[in-house]
């Protein structure tokens, strides 16, 4: 029988520990191929190296020692992995795709370090000077309209078009104002006495901070209108979504104890997230500290505790606000739908504001492409994934497109402004923090 | 009549009774002699004799639906009607296995004392044998509900052109262990093999069995009636239409299946959608719209896709004068009687059906062999495929006298 | 250990169909070392994805000119290692050819390229209320191209029938690279054999259909889903009789049994079955909405006289769908119990039902193993799953023993190996329990019209004594 023996030399002494030891995982996989169609680099390539189920194949035959962790193929395909799990609500076995992923791309990146491009990223959003100067650029940029103008004027071929593609995301960070003004006539509507919900935290983020601190500040708007009290809690850092899903679990690990102690410190009884992949990052602490003795129990509680902020809006059922007479195109962030399995939450929170028109794009639950820095690192099938998610958009005929996690609002803005399409972007809470403010909720209160 | 003797040598007096009258005499003409055998050996010993004389073989069920023999050289019929009786019938398992030769009416009537029955109509259903229903493979129009014959059939036993017994299939109803033999087999109008024993799917008999009925003159107005009843959410046992060739008109006659309520509302759903109200008709109504335009010295058959039908009716009307038309409107068949065609004629028509993406095929035994060579053929490809399939079933080419 | 695949030939399949759609790196090959049926394990010289009949066929007769063995492969899912590869031939994969070309709603006919998936078709039928019927449980992830290859069943074929039913044109490459065309809509008239049924379940050896033609069927008005909970396997066997005996026509008849309902239940796919319950039956009829109820009565009256203990309705769209959804997806939940799971797959004739299942229940105990089972109980097609751990060699021997003596009870009762996961290379060693020479040879000679060279899927379906097919674990 034939076999790549010839591999396993190589690979089984030099094997890193990450997916050996975490061969339990992979063993519910029992190839039934369900998770086929539900991949978007499986259903555009056709290569079962680029399915869930091929990967896991991979990971497997790494564990066997018949493949080297280190190997071109290997890395290749698991580095083109959106990681956007859709496979993982699909999989009749329970096969934890993501942590396996990180795993692997863990145990790839420490025989053969990542790119340039990723390594930089992921050294500057571990860092809060360095981002902090990076988004303040991108802020500069955007005011200045260069960014838009950049998007415009650079060629789609070429050298540049990395950066033409990061200056449209960019662009794409600004707000979306809808259409109409105040009426004011929903202040009818009784007042969440202040506090009378539990207290809780937001995070912060890294991206989030610094381009979309208008979500952050809505968020914390709603929240409070909606009676819970929200603590700000000082020295928190970057959630390492996307240091574990490059594979750089140290530092993931190291972003999470720091999160950890401030949050618990703060005492506040929920962290809300309003950013979809920082919230299933968060959600899975847990799983990324399993082996921390120090830390495992207190991440399983802390893991517990985490929220996204349309899933606390939903629970308590968000107070409806002024009407906003436009449209929305929305589409599900992969990490919300498929991480964290919420899907009504944010159509909850919509529901909110009176006379939006709601309207679920066509494959909402298929990944918008952006998946992180995916966009940038894989140019050619990340653009055509989001090609795909803009057509979607697109075709729904809205106003603007709506998903609550800043990834897919600047994958998906960017790919309507290269197009050239009138549509705007903008975050679930966002619009109903517009339809608060209109209905006069913050009228003599900050904010 | 060296060859009785010879072959009286291998197979006992009683198998080789002559042909008395009716179907069976009339494919007999010209025949060297008629077996009739009693059990599947003797079918073998036939078969086998005939493969080693070069004499063909010519399968008969009652000789009714038989096309006769055409060619040149000696040939033998095959007469199946004796080879009789049910071998397996277990109610329970709603499967029956039984002896080729076995009249179909026999079958119904087991059938019926457990409610039980075979959801196929082709014209003169009853006075077939069961060999003689898979060796034509024709379903009728109930396989718009039913499926086709062919998907029904779940094994036969089979006896080849060199005496070889295959017994293809079982009598479980889902079987996947092999190539699938048995499909091509059905309908192959004996260039097969002769089939000696056959085990079918049954179906639990339907509550009610309601036949509905739209007589008109107006053919656009039976169109667009059987279209909304072809495309309706829900689907009737059959939808057949019935043009006669003289001042009746015609009709669509549709026929529904299940319990008394869900007639009642499919009856309805059909109205709605076809804005007629039905009349009712009976089963006697039924049997003879099914036997019609069978009995004629020509009859043509033409398929077409079903959005088709009317349109190529209308060609065939334009071609062929009026004449008794009965088309199955949910898969875009139909047969016209004719008395008479001319080799041009049907050259026309089959032209104008192929543009339409349709074929046709003409069953006239007693005009020249040029009028039934100018029907549809099968691709180039298909045939070549058929021809080997022949060659593995039939090497030595016994079971010539049924090809076209 | 084999030779690779020579350079020319990987730069002409590269110029047919790009060098993207290529696969000769064996470090990249071994995600295609299997199909669903794990137990096997092939790596290929290359695997090969392309797009369209052309390029297939300009693939296959390259291929074919260089004496080279080809296996098509679908999505992989299959369960007899039907798309298990040839260590010194390539795979020839129809996962980029996954477009519907036609639905044409007033004749009501699909055509569409095989590498479909097939509850793909349902959805896009949908519109037209339109659906394709064979449903295998696989349906979500199988490709139409893998169903006509295998004549895939699934569990409403009880009441509509397999593949094969629906399949009413097809275009071929043949194994010299020629592409046919065989039947086609409203061509019946033409007096051809029936190739196209031949075709199907001819199991990737007779060539790749490149383009598929189907049958749709309206959806149904109405539908009626029952949960029949039972205390033994052998009484909800006695159930299905009786409703067939009754001469109810479901549309489907399934049964679960206790192993498969607690991994279902544990799965993200928990529909709703009692976790202690020793058996249950899904017991489904549709149709126009009226008389449904009364068909659905008379079902539940079969089972309280089985001796059922609860029968429950799914009142709501959810339910029925979270019902299905567990049925469906039972195979993938048994990774959750044990390591490895043998899919067995075999017919029997329905009132043999009770007796057949209390005898596998025997044979698992006496060899000591875990047999959960799964299946389609109104046609008699039994899917005894058996749970096992590989690395138990003991174990091992014992599941294989099982096994076959499993396969020899359901041919003694009359039945046969394969209900519809077809004969691969698992059940090739069980061939001559159901057929006699005479017939595997015959079905050898119609190989040959198709694939006079046996370059075709060799090794599948047909038993050849001289390279006998070695499971992996006897390798390893």
């Amino acid at each position: 029988m034939p076999s790549v023996t010839h591999t396993a030399s190589v690979a089984t002494a030099a094997l890193a520990g990450a997916v050996e030891a975490q061969k339990e995982r992979l063993l519910p996989c029992v190839h039934c191929g369900f998770c086929l169609p539900a991949c978007p680099t499986y259903t555009r390539l056709g290569n079962e190296a680029d399915s869930p189920r091929g990967r896991l194949h991979l990971m497997k035959a790494v564990v066997e020692g018949r493949l080297d962790a280190g190997s071109e193929a290997f890395r290749t395909h698991i580095d083109r992995c959106l990681g956007c799990r859709a496979c993982e609500p699909v999989c009749p076995s329970g096969v934890e795709y993501g942590t396996l992923l990180e795993l692997a791309r863990h145990t790839a990146t420490s025989k053969v370090p990542p790119g340039w491009l990723t390594r930089g990223l992921l050294a500057v959003m571990a860092s809060p000077f360095l981002r902090g100067a990076l988004f303040l650029g991108g802020r500069v940029l955007r005011v200045t309209g260069l960014a838009a103008l950049g998007a415009k004027l650079v060629p789609a071929l070429g050298p540049l078009r990395n950066a033409r593609l990061g200056l449209a995301m960019l662009a794409a960070t600004s707000p979306w104002r809808p259409p109409g003004r105040t009426s004011g006539s929903a202040a009818a509507q009784p007042m969440v006495p202040a506090g009378s919900r539990p207290t809780v935290a937001v995070l912060v983020g890294c991206v989030q901070e610094g381009l979309y601190s208008r979500v952050n500040d809505a968020t914390i708007r709603t929240l409070v209108a909606n009676g819970f009290e929200v603590v700000p809690v000082a020295g928190q850092d970057c959630c390492g979504a996307l240091h574990a899903h490059g594979g750089d679990l140290e530092r993931a690990r190291s972003l999470a104890r720091r999160n950890l102690d401030v949050f618990t410190a703060a005492g506040v009884e929920l962290v809300v997230v309003n950013t979809a992949g920082c919230g299933a990052a968060m959600k899975d602490y847990d799983a990324l500290l399993e082996d921390d003795e120090a830390y495992a129990e207190r991440a399983k509680d802390f893991a517990a505790r985490v929220r996204d902020a349309t899933e606390i809006l939903a629970e308590v059922g968000p107070r409806p606000g002024a009407p906003i007479q436009t449209s929305v195109a929305y589409d599900h962030p992969c990490h919300l739908l498929h991480a964290q399995r919420i899907e009504q939450a944010p159509l909850d929170v919509l529901a909110a504001v009176p006379e939006l028109d709601v309207r679920v794009i066509a494959n909402a639950s298929e990944c918008c492409g952006g998946a992180g820095i995916y966009g940038l690192t894989h140019p050619d099938l990340g653009g055509r994934i989001g090609g795909d998610k803009v057509r979607s958009v697109r075709a729904a005929g809205a106003d603007a497109a709506c998903t609550p996690n800043p990834g897919c609002m600047m994958q998906i803005g960017a790919g309507l402004r290269l197009e050239g399409a009138r549509e705007g972007v903008v975050h679930p809470v966002e619009l109903l923090d517009e339809s608060y403010r209109r209905a006069g909720f913050y009228n003599g209160a900050d904010g | 009549m060296s060859v009785v003797t010879s072959l009286g040598d291998v197979l006992p007096a009683e198998a080789l009774s002559g042909a008395e009258g009716g179907a069976l005499a009339r494919v007999a003409r010209g025949a060297e002699a008629v077996v009739r055998p009693r059990s599947p050996e003797e079918v073998v010993d036939a078969v086998r004799w005939a493969s080693a004389n070069g004499v063909g073989v010519l399968p008969v069920g009652t000789g009714g639906r038989t096309t006769p023999a055409r060619g040149d050289g000696p040939f033998m019929v095959l007469a199946m009607d004796r080879l009789s009786g049910l071998e397996i019938y277990e109610p329970a398992d709603v499967t029956l296995t039984a002896k080729a030769g076995t009249p179909l009416a026999d079958i119904e009537a087991t059938l019926a004392e457990h409610r039980q029955w075979l959801p196929f109509d082709p014209p003169q259903v009853s006075s077939r044998t069961l060999g003689g229903l898979v060796a034509t493979g024709e379903s009728g129009p109930v396989a718009t509900a039913y499926g086709e014959l062919r998907n029904h059939v779940l094994g036969a036993t089979v006896v080849c052109g060199d005496g070889r017994v295959l017994r293809l299939g079982g009598r479980v109803v889902k079987n996947v262990a092999g190539f699938d033999l048995l499909r091509p087999l059905v309908g192959s109008r004996g260039r097969l093999g002769v089939v000696t024993s056959v085990c079918l799917r049954a179906f639990p008999v339907p509550a009610k069995d309601r036949v509905l009925l739209l007589r008109s003159d107006d053919f656009a107005g039976l169109e667009a009636a059987a279209r909304a009843v072809r495309t309706a959410p829900t689907l009737p046992a059959s939808v057949v239409l019935w043009v006669r060739p003289t001042s009746q008109g015609a009709a669509l006659l549709v026929r529904l299946h299940g319990a008394e309520l869900t007639v009642d509302a499919d009856q309805a759903t059909l109205e709605r959608r076809a804005g007629v109200s039905f009349a009712r008709a009976d089963s006697e109504l039924v049997a003879e719209v099914r036997d019609d335009a069978t009995d004629a010295p020509v009859v043509v058959t033409l398929s077409v896709l079903p959005s088709r039908l009317f349109e190529a009716l209308g060609a065939a009307r334009d071609l062929l004068g009026h004449s008794s038309v009965v088309a199955d409107a949910y898969s875009g068949t139909a047969r016209i009687a004719l008395a008479e065609v001319d080799t041009d004629t049907v050259r026309a028509l089959r032209d104008t059906i192929e543009e339409m993406g349709g074929a046709l095929a003409v069953e006239a035994p007693d005009e020249g062999p040029e009028v039934r060579a100018a029907g549809s053929r099968p691709s180039d490809a298909e045939t070549g495929v058929s021809t080997r399939l022949q060659e593995v079933f039939d090497p030595s080419g016994v079971f010539w006298p049924c090809r076209a | 250990m084999n030779t690779p695949l020579e350079t020319r030939i990987v730069r002409a399949l590269n110029a047919i169909v790009g060098p993207d759609h290529v696969v000769t790196d064996p470090e990249r090959l071994v995600v295609y070392e299997s199909d669903g049926l794990t137990s096997y394990r092939v790596i290929p010289l290359a695997v090969v994805l392309p797009a369209t009949t052309e390029e297939v066929a300009a693939v296959v007769k390259l291929l074919h000119g260089e004496g080279i063995p080809v296996v098509p492969r679908g999505a992989g899912t299959g369960l007899s290692g039907g798309a298990l590869p040839s260590a010194d031939g390539v795979v020839v994969g129809t996962a980029r050819m996954n477009r519907i070309l036609e639905i044409d709603s007033d004749n009501r006919i699909a055509r569409l390229q095989p590498g479909v998936v097939n509850a793909h078709l349902t959805v896009a039928a949908k519109p037209y209320s339109l659906y394709y019927a064979p449903d295998p449980s696989s349906q979500s992830t199988c490709t139409l191209g893998g169903n006509v290859a295998e004549n895939s069943g699934g569990p409403h074929c009880l009441k509509y029938g397999v593949t094969q039913r629906y399949v009413t044109g097809l275009t071929v490459v043949l194994p010299s690279g020629e592409v046919i065309r065989l039947g086609g809509a409203g061509r019946s008239a033409r007096g051809a054999l029936d190739l196209v049924g031949l075709f199907v379940g001819s199991e990737g050896c007779f060539g790749i259909a490149t383009e598929i033609e189907v049958k749709l069927l309206p959806v149904t008005e109405g539908v009626r889903t029952l949960l029949g909970i039972f205390e033994t396997m052998e009484a909800a066997g006695h159930a299905v009789t009786a409703i067939i005996s009754e001469g109810l026509l479901p549309a489907a008849v399934e049964i679960v049994d206790n192993a498969t309902i607690r991994a279902v239940e544990a799965s993200v796919y928990a529909g709703g079955f009692p976790v202690d319950a020793g058996a249950a039956l899904v017991i489904e009829f549709d149709g126009t909405e009226a008389g449904l109820d009364a068909d659905a009565d008379r079902a539940e009256a079969c089972c309280r006289q089985a001796g059922a203990s609860e029968v429950k309705r799914a009142t709501e769209a959810t339910q029925r769908a979270a019902l299905w959804n567990g049925r469906k997806k039972a195979f993938g939940a048994m990774g959750r119990i044990a390591p490895d799971l043998l899919v067995q797959d075999a017919t029997v004739p329905r009132t043999r039902l009770p007796e057949v299942l209390a005898r596998i229940t025997e044979i698992g105990e006496r060899y000591e193993l875990k047999v959960a089972n799964v299946f389609h109980a109104g046609d008699g097609n039994l899917h005894p799953n058996i749970l096992f751990d590989r690395n138990d060699p003991d174990e091992l021997d014992r599941v294989e023993r099982a096994s076959k003596e499993i396969m020899c009870l359901c041919v003694e009762v009359g039945g046969t190996i394969t209900g519809e996961h077809g004969v691969g290379v698992d059940k090739r060693g069980y061939m001559q329990l159901v057929l006699g020479e005479v017939e595997i040879e015959a079905m050898r000679a119609v190989k040959r019209i198709f694939d006079p060279s046996g370059l075709f899927n060799p090794g599948k379906v047909l038993p050849d004594p001289a390279s006998p097919p070695v499971p992996a674990e006897a390798s390893a």
